[in-house]
């Protein structure tokens, strides 16, 4: 048995090293990277502005469609007050189809400065190429009418070389180191950034009933008392190790008004410290290109 | 796609706060729902769900002692009744609710899911529910819930394509539970002569069933501390904001023992609060329709989604 099962062995142990490859870390291990002006840590504060869609698309029922068009109706204008009064500039990762269905949100989100990233047309990868091209373009064409330009930063699983041909710099998601680093497709050729976040700054972790399936003995909705003690321990770790934090909200769950106060509260305490960058992702994105390109 | 249609219910924005305006110059109204319903799953309430220690804690127990708390608070609430628990109630307990200021509202026939029905079944079903709660009332109710069961895979409760209108031509003036907004807004059935239900904000992280397990055991969610942050932390920012508290409770669940004495902590100090509107769903719905008609209120914007090959319709 032990000669069948060696080849596999040999075979997983060189998929992981393949894998473990394919990551650049943006620093050596122990070292900060370099923020501009001397920052300690950067935030880039990010909303994936779904509403309904992502529930429309799964087939779900009225209530649900209720539940997320509560993010376009009121989160979102909530959380760009919210933005506004801290001065944060942030990244709306932004499906396509969002743009037919609440432009003035987003164009107040463009006025207010903040950036408008991908997000799939409609909350999917197709896994046609064809189809892919066509959403990949058809968001980034509906995305442009609204900022002016097409979208430099995406949040999906869309296939590297697309993006690529695209012009997108960075990617956001999945979590595979604390600071942003560089990732190159299995096929070794094309190599994109990664502004990582992790689910336990994710909100709809924490207040959502029903995730993607979930059993009901399962869900974790919690309040935002302690989910406020647990990003404020993510941020000071990061902030004394002088990382990076990605913080992800959804307009139909964090613009509920008792987590607004929540990140008003957390963002107050966090400009309290020196040396906080807030950015864009975009920001972040160029800086790291610019200080720490790929080696 | 006429409009939104199939992925908004109303239009685009919301009230903002400063725009709001509650009776006699209030500055946040709150709202309570008092859910009567024992059903466990879709399939309504049944003899099982009747007939179990729940049933009798919540019906002889929980409820008295619920009714007792708001009473010495001086608070009123929107009972949900489902129709099979109003004839277990009778109607001399319904009016007796009533008489102390709350109002009876309907729950169907028997908390059942109704979304797989068909048009007519579903019609008849929502006439014999009004039947019964008029016949116990003396007047059909004037609000119709369709609130979550503890075991639905989505905790906003279950309607069917055909509900609202069906509502709306059963003569009620409003739905007890939406999730579109966190104030009252209108559920558009048709674009073109702006019919709609005035529909009442629900969100289960205020729904004391989904944090209290009362007697169901094991499950992991017994989390009455963070259902009390919740609240606080709502009614902290709805009031600042001047908008709108709700809480949903079930007398089998807060009723229990030291359930019942943290939501009387809870209930103190929101009480306290100067400026409150606590009003029942027939009131809030009254004020809404005076204060914002739908014919001149809604602000919906036609169309400019477009069908491509490929993508969602």
């Amino acid at each position: 048995m032990a000669a069948t099962a060696d080849p596999d062995i040999a075979e997983l142990a060189r998929a992981a090293r393949a894998h473990l490859a394919r990551h650049r870390p943006l620093v050596a291990p122990g070292q900060a990277p370099r923020w501009p002006q001397g920052a300690r840590i950067a935030v880039n504060v990010t909303a994936d502005f779904d509403a309904m869609l992502l529930r429309r698309l799964l087939n779900e029922p009225p209530m649900q469609l209720a539940k997320g068009e509560f993010g376009g109706r009121v989160g979102i204008w909530r959380l760009l007050d919210l933005f506004a009064a801290h001065r944060i500039p942030a990244t709306i990762f932004t499906p396509g189809r969002i743009c037919e269905l609440y432009p003035d949100a987003l164009r107040a989100a463009v006025a207010a400065g903040h950036e408008l990233a991908d997000h799939m047309w409609e909350h999917h990868v197709p896994r046609d190429r064809q189809l892919e091209l066509d959403h990949l373009g058809r968001t980034g064409a509906a995305l442009e009418r609204i900022a002016g330009h097409r979208p430099v930063g995406t949040r999906s699983a869309h296939t590297p070389s697309l993006l690529a041909a695209a012009g997108f710099l960075y990617t956001s998601h999945d979590c595979a180191a604390h600071l942003p680093y560089y990732l190159t497709d299995t096929e070794g050729a094309h190599t994109l950034l990664n502004l990582p976040f992790h689910y336990a700054l994710d909100d709809a972790m924490f207040y959502s009933f029903a995730w993607l399936g979930s059993a009901n003995p399962a869900q974790r909705i919690t309040d935002t008392d302690r989910v406020l003690e647990m990003w404020w321990d993510a941020f000071r770790q990061q902030y004394a190790a002088g990382g990076y934090l990605n913080i992800v909200l959804h307009p139909f769950v964090s613009g509920r008004a008792q987590r607004i106060d929540m990140l008003d509260a957390l963002f107050t305490r966090m400009k309290t410290l020196p040396g906080v960058w807030f950015a864009t992702c975009e920001a972040v994105a160029r800086h790291c290109l610019a200080t720490h390109p790929r080696s | 796609m006429p409009w939104k249609q199939g992925y908004t219910i109303s239009d685009e924005k919301s009230l903002a706060d400063a725009d709001l305006r509650w009776p006699d110059g209030r500055r946040c109204c709150l709202a309570i729902t008092v859910d009567l319903g024992l059903a466990r799953s879709g399939a309504g309430i049944g003899a099982a769900d009747l007939t179990d220690d729940r049933a009798r804690f919540g019906l002889a127990e929980g409820l008295p002692l619920l009714r007792g708390l708001l009473a010495r608070l001086g608070l009123r609430a929107t009972f949900a009744v489902p129709a099979v628990i109003a004839e277990v109630l009778g109607g001399a307990a319904l009016r007796g609710i009533a008489a102390e200021g709350h109002e009876i509202a309907a729950h169907g026939l028997c908390q059942e899911d109704v979304s797989g029905l068909a048009r007519e079944e579903e019609r008849a079903r929502i006439a014999r529910a009004t039947d019964i709660l008029a016949g116990h009332l003396g007047a059909p109710p004037a609000g119709w819930f369709s609130l979550p069961r503890q075991a639905d895979p989505f905790a906003g409760g279950t309607i069917s394509p055909h509900t609202m209108d069906l509502l709306l031509a059963a003569g009620y003036a409003y739905f007890g539970n939406g999730l579109a907004d966190d104030i009252p807004h209108y559920w558009v059935t048709d674009f073109a002569t702006r019919r709609a239900m005035l529909t009442l904000p629900y969100y289960y992280h205020y729904d004391d069933q989904f944090f209290l397990l009362f007697p169901d055991k094991g499950t992991g969610l017994e989390h009455a501390d963070a259902l009390a942050r919740n609240w606080r932390a709502e009614f902290a920012a709805q009031y600042r904001r001047g908008r709108y508290f709700h809480m949903t409770l079930h007398p089998h669940a807060i009723g229990f023992g030291h359930r019942l004495r943290m939501l009387e902590d809870v209930l103190t100090e929101i009480a306290r609060q100067p400026g409150l509107w606590n009003a029942t769903g027939t009131e809030i719905a009254l004020h809404w329709r005076e204060t914002w008609p739908a014919e001149t209120s809604l602000q919906l914007k036609p169309s400019i989604w477009q069908d491509h090959p490929g993508s969602l319709s």
